[in-house]
């Protein structure tokens, strides 16, 4: 049984592999940045586990910047996906553009509250 | 010429004036005497002589006398009542008990003496003060082992007390050597009242009793517990004397020689002069009476005084006590005067330094507690007056801009906030322009 | 010169303090010793010339030999007030201190100024104009030898001086002043006394018959006080000129010695009078004003040399006599001013306990005379004399009958003398009994001479017992005034018990079952102090025994509490302990270290991120080419690093508002240049995609 189960995930993993390639390169590059974001957050969880919270507002700070912007990345990626209908009539610079502004503020919020 | 005559004598009063007691100017100098005989006038004359030349002014009347007044619309004559009147059931004029606790309620001090025949008025006043005579008429104070050694006092009613309190502002700082002689009733204090004091002890073996009857039950007042002096010092700084003993005072036992019994020491000149001088220079504010002026504090490096202070702040507070010395201010020096930092309960208790020129002044840190603050001194020592002084300060807490920044605890937050703003940049970039 | 005599008075006179309520000490030298202490001069002179009247009239009478230089002064202003027209005050007073000072004054002088008194005696109204002229006349005639000085209208003016009399005996000052006084009789009786001896020829014995009544009616409203002192006091607190008793009194005593000692016959006064008017200026003791001083010996010296009755005061050295010392029995009788008396005896007429007056001990006992101390002793007491309260009655018997006219010896004079010696305490002991069989628990002998205590145990079913016996050397049984046992507890909590006695033994039984509610419910130590005193008892002593440890039941809710305890006094105030703030403790750090390491952490996702996009294969081709969309989306590009860069400075250096106000300006600026080139890049997309 088990191996069974190891076989199927692996031909899971496999075919989940080459569907991702098939994917356009703009999305790929906004699938890295989100990643990164993600990343960057995660060490600074394990550090604040390691260290306590005591700049709590310079964590959240951290935390929320690399959140916030992964969350605009997704949001930005889903308008500027060619195959979701939803958003067919978008243009794909509008939604960019959005994207922009809205960091530019995150920013400015996250600099102001980082102490 | 007679222009010239009104500005003289208006000249002439005015020093009169200017030495009318004052809270600027303590000591009395007008002073009322009641006797219920002019000869105690001339038996206790070394008393008053030491007063007079110690500046006062007295005015002798005899305690029925029914011109006497003690004030007359608000206003007082005297700046100090000397009641040495102890048969007088009823006083003149329109003095009467309730009168003389006026008097001394409005701050003035007041000397009473009682003695064996002490009427129930002048019971009353004392008891009203804080002190409570023996109720027996007949009771005196006898002591068979304290007693005076003496040719013709074979009763042990006259006795030889050393047993004085320990306080130089009240005695006087040099050390009375011989026995105070007594003759006369003993009181008790009440234990609840924190304001009286004995002056002159009764010794362990002392009883007050009817020296001609036989005991039956026991006595009252018995041992130490007997008060022979007593010193009042009241909250508005009015002070008392009360002694059960008239003769204390007087010629007679100032000049005579005293030897205890059971002691070989043999004294020529008792203690009661000194005793009974130093403990008037107390009554009448001429030691022990403070004054506490020009508070002052302010943050460390600066000299304005602020309305509010900040959590943690290094601050500094002043204060400038001085005592009266009967004739000026003299810088007060002593080593226990502190200063609270005071909300419900002393956040901080500092001991404060002086120049020994009557400045003085602690050094603090804020605490991290914000409310409103008082800086409170609250001063008692056996003695002297009390200073309360107060005085509000509320403390804040940090303002948004004033905590701490650039934590290096924080830099990996920092890194990270900096290093999305980079990536951000770089994404902007590439996602644009990417084919 | 005063200095030589005030060590000698120390040390010999300055042990004795004060005399006994029925006992007058006569005039001593402690009086002199007062009087070169109050009688100071200033600048030679003793002030006004009545003062020095005063004082050199006391250092006379006192016999002060070591007197203050003031002569010459005193003798220029004394020649100058009689040669002047001064006042007729100023005149008998001058006239006064030269009677005693005899400076050298003219003759002339002397008859002028008797022939200005001789013109205001004719013209006198005032009993004061009276008394100081007639006064002055009288000293003129001890003083001035030519000068005739005697008067001619001495009954006019007997009349005109009694004429100003009151019926209570009393006199007034003037005819215009209806006031009376007692001070003004004695002034009229003195002016009276000096007419009679300056008449030429005698005064109607009638009048002087009519003064002698005045005179016992004035003493009628003499008062009394309760050892038998006599005195005048002025009823009018507001009369003229207001004299204290003392001065009253002494003006009479000056009136009526002066009075009786020019005329002849004898006043009826109460035998007692004179001595009682002794008593009240010996009862003074020595008093503090110089006036008082020297109205006290001036009338004394009065009544030394009177013609009513000299009276006679028997003192006692010492009223309080030790049997253990051995001490005689030491009488004195003086005349008041402390001079020889005549040749008399002694008698202890009875002498008995205080409480018992029907037993005598001594009975009819003459003492004898020692003539170098001039004291009358009892030589021994009777064998069976114990300590007590007693009391001696003496009585003065004169040998010379005839002087018993002349001397008032009081009668029978009642002294109590305190004979005090040693009580023997013995057989003491101390125990615990238990309550209802009465049987001993504990039983402790006590040394009550020495310093050993006892340690005892009981609780509230047991008693505690104390016993011991005291007797006088005699070997009677002795009752002490005060026999307290005391049990204070730790608290401060005390209880105090007399300790009955009957003959010879002393008992105190404590029952603890009844006294459990007194003590308040308390157990614990108590400790017990035994005091025994009484006037007679020379070893009067308070002990502690040692202590008891009580058991008690436990308080009941309703019971009384203990009452409060006096704080010390000396504890009460004080400085209290100082506070310093315990501020929070900062955070804890982490090491420095750590925190680059992951700073240096936080870059890594970012290089990846760098790498992945290389990996990735990411071109620029998408830029515009043309000039314009180029320089459009270059400036887009550097307008959002502006934004970054400010916000790099707001973090480092500015403030929100500085920030905002550039934010604005390069918002704008990025707003058009970002829809410039977005709007170019999406034409461009367009294009593309029709085509």
């Amino acid at each position: 049984m088990a191996r069974s189960t190891s076989k199927d995930a692996q031909a899971l993993f496999q075919s989940l592999r080459s569907a991702y390639t098939a994917t356009p390169t703009t999305l790929k590059i906004i699938d890295l940045y989100v990643i990164y974001a993600v990343f960057t957050a995660l060490i600074q969880v394990a550090y604040m586990a390691i260290v306590g919270s005591f700049p709590f507002n310079s964590f959240l700070s951290g935390v929320l910047s690399c959140i916030g912007t992964a969350v605009l990345a997704v949001c930005l990626r889903i308008q500027v996906n060619k195959e979701n209908k939803e958003f067919k009539d978008l243009a794909p610079e509008r939604a960019f553009a959005d994207f922009v502004l809205c960091n530019l503020v995150l920013h400015l919020v996250i600099i102001n509250f980082l102490g | 010429m007679s222009k010239s005559l009104v500005v003289f004598t208006l000249i002439t009063l005015l020093p009169f004036l200017c030495y009318a007691f004052s809270p600027e100017n303590p000591t009395d100098r007008k002073v009322l005497v009641l006797l219920d005989d002019f000869a105690i006038k001339s038996s206790h004359s070394l008393f008053f002589k030491s007063l007079q030349s110690r500046g006062f002014h007295f005015d002798f009347k005899l305690a029925d006398d029914p011109k006497i007044a003690l004030q007359r619309y608000g206003r007082y004559f005297y700046d100090a009542l000397i009641l040495f009147a102890p048969t007088i059931e009823r006083f003149g004029g329109s003095v009467d008990s309730a009168a003389i606790l006026d008097f001394v309620d409005s701050g003035h001090d007041l000397i009473l003496a009682a003695d064996s025949n002490a009427s129930e008025l002048i019971r009353e006043i004392a008891t009203e003060c804080g002190v409570d005579f023996d109720e027996d008429p007949a009771a005196v104070v006898i002591d068979h082992t304290s007693y005076t050694v003496s040719e013709t006092e074979g009763d042990h009613t006259l006795i030889a007390s050393d047993d004085l309190i320990k306080s130089d502002v009240i005695v006087g700082s040099q050390k009375i050597e011989a026995p105070v002689l007594f003759q006369g009733i003993g009181h008790t204090l009440n234990p609840a009242n924190t304001l009286v004091l004995k002056a002159l002890s009764a010794s362990p073996s002392a009883y007050s009793a009817n020296p001609k009857s036989k005991l039956s039950s026991p006595p009252q007042l018995t041992g130490s517990a007997i008060s022979l002096v007593s010193v009042i010092q009241a909250r508005n700084s009015a002070r008392i004397l009360i002694s059960g003993s008239l003769s204390l005072f007087s010629n007679r036992f100032f000049k005579s020689g005293v030897q205890k019994a059971g002691s070989p020491t043999k004294y020529d000149k008792s203690g009661n002069e000194q005793f009974s001088v130093e403990l008037s220079k107390w009554v009448f504010h001429e030691r022990g009476h403070l004054k506490a002026v020009n508070v002052k504090h302010h943050k460390v490096g600066e000299t304005d005084e602020p309305a509010m202070y900040r959590i943690n702040d290094e601050l500094e507070y002043l204060v400038e006590i001085y005592e009266w010395s009967g004739k000026a201010w003299e810088p007060y020096v002593a080593d226990d005067v502190q200063v609270q930092f005071y909300m419900m309960s002393p956040y901080v208790l500092k001991t404060l330094s002086t120049n020994n020129k009557g400045l003085y002044h602690t050094a603090f840190k804020v605490p991290d507690v914000y409310g409103v603050f008082q800086f409170k001194v609250e001063y008692q020592k056996l003695g002297y007056t009390t200073l309360s002084l107060s005085k509000q300060i509320p403390v804040r807490p940090f303002r948004h801009n004033e905590y701490e920044r650039f934590i290096p605890t924080a830099y990996p937050y920092y890194g990270s906030a900096f290093s999305m703003m980079a990536g951000f940049f770089i994404f902007t970039i590439v996602h644009l322009y990417n084919k | 010169m005063a200095r030589n005599l005030v060590p000698f008075l120390v040390l010999l006179f300055w042990i004795s303090i004060c005399q006994a309520a029925s006992i007058f000490q006569p005039i001593s030298d402690s009086h002199r010793y007062a009087a070169l202490e109050l009688f100071r001069p200033t600048d030679g002179v003793f002030g006004s010339l009545e003062e020095t009247y005063e004082v050199l009239r006391t250092f006379d009478i006192l016999g002060i030999q070591e007197k203050p230089d003031i002569n010459a002064a005193t003798c220029k202003s004394v020649s100058e007030v009689l040669g002047s027209s001064a006042a007729l005050k100023d005149l008998f007073y001058a006239l006064n201190v030269n009677g005693v000072l005899k400076c050298e004054i003219k003759e002339e002088i002397y008859e002028s100024i008797t022939s200005r008194l001789r013109t205001v005696l004719n013209d006198a109204r005032s009993l004061s104009e009276f008394y100081y002229s007639i006064g002055s006349l009288l000293l003129l005639k001890e003083q001035s030898s030519g000068v005739d000085l005697s008067l001619m209208d001495a009954d006019g003016i007997f009349q005109s001086i009694k004429a100003l009399s009151q019926s209570d005996g009393r006199w007034r000052y003037s005819s215009n002043n209806p006031e009376s006084s007692t001070y003004a009789a004695g002034l009229a009786l003195e002016a009276l006394a000096g007419v009679v001896s300056l008449a030429s020829s005698d005064i109607d014995q009638n009048m002087i018959g009519t003064v002698k009544n005045d005179i016992l009616k004035l003493f009628d409203s003499i008062e009394k006080y309760d050892d038998g002192a006599l005195y005048f006091e002025e009823k009018v607190v507001d009369a003229y000129e207001h004299h204290g008793p003392l001065a009253t009194t002494s003006s009479v005593v000056r009136g009526l010695t002066a009075f009786t000692a020019v005329t002849s016959g004898s006043l009826n006064l109460p035998g007692d009078t004179i001595f009682g008017l002794a008593k009240f200026f010996l009862g003074i003791g020595v008093p503090g004003d110089a006036k008082d001083l020297f109205n006290q010996i001036d009338s004394l010296a009065c009544l030394d040399t009177n013609r009513v009755s000299i009276p006679l005061i028997l003192s006692l050295p010492a009223t309080v006599l030790s049997l253990t010392k051995e001490d005689q029995l030491k009488v004195r009788v003086n005349t008041v001013l402390g001079s020889v008396a005549p040749r008399l005896t002694v008698k202890i007429v009875r002498a008995f306990l205080s409480g018992s007056k029907d037993t005598s001990v001594i009975e009819g006992e003459e003492l004898k005379f020692d003539t170098q101390t001039s004291l009358h002793i009892l030589e021994a007491f009777p064998k069976t004399f114990d300590v007590g309260n007693y009391v001696f009655v003496f009585e003065i018997i004169l040998h010379d009958s005839e002087q018993m006219d002349i001397y008032a010896t009081g009668g029978r004079i009642r002294v109590p003398i305190y004979v005090s010696g040693v009580v023997k305490i013995e057989n003491a002991e101390i125990a615990v009994l238990d309550s209802d069989l009465g049987s001993i628990e504990t039983q402790k002998k006590l040394d009550l001479v020495g310093e050993s205590v006892v340690s005892l145990s009981a609780n509230h079913l047991q008693k505690l017992r104390l016993l011991f016996q005291l007797a006088t050397p005699q070997g009677h049984g002795f009752k002490p005034h005060q026999a307290f046992l005391k049990l204070r507890h730790e608290s401060g909590v005390e209880h105090i018990f007399v300790v009955e006695g009957s003959g010879k033994q002393f008992e105190i039984i404590l029952d603890f079952l009844g006294l459990v509610e007194k003590f308040f419910y308390l157990s614990g130590r108590y400790d017990i102090q035994l005091t025994v005193g009484d006037a007679v008892m020379e070893n009067s002593f308070i002990r502690a025994i040692g202590h008891i440890d009580l058991d008690l039941p436990e308080a009941p809710e309703k019971a009384p509490r203990p009452p409060l305890q006096p704080v010390d006094p000396y504890t009460r105030y004080g400085p209290k302990a100082e506070i310093s703030h315990i501020f929070r403790a900062p955070e804890k750090r982490p090491p420095k270290e750590l925190s680059l390491t992951f700073l240096g952490l936080t870059f890594l996702p970012f290089l990846g991120f760098l790498i992945g996009l290389l990996r990735l294969g990411v071109n620029l081709k998408n830029f515009p080419t043309s000039t314009v969309p180029a320089t459009f989306a270059f400036l887009f590009h550097l307008s959002i690093a502006a934004v970054i860069l400010l916000y790099m400075f707001f973090w480092l250096k500015l403030d929100l508002f500085t920030t905002l106000k550039a934010l604005g300006i390069l918002g704008v600026f990025l707003v058009f240049v970002g829809h410039r080139t977005l709007s170019h890049l999406a034409s461009t997309s367009a294009k593309l995609k029709s085509a």
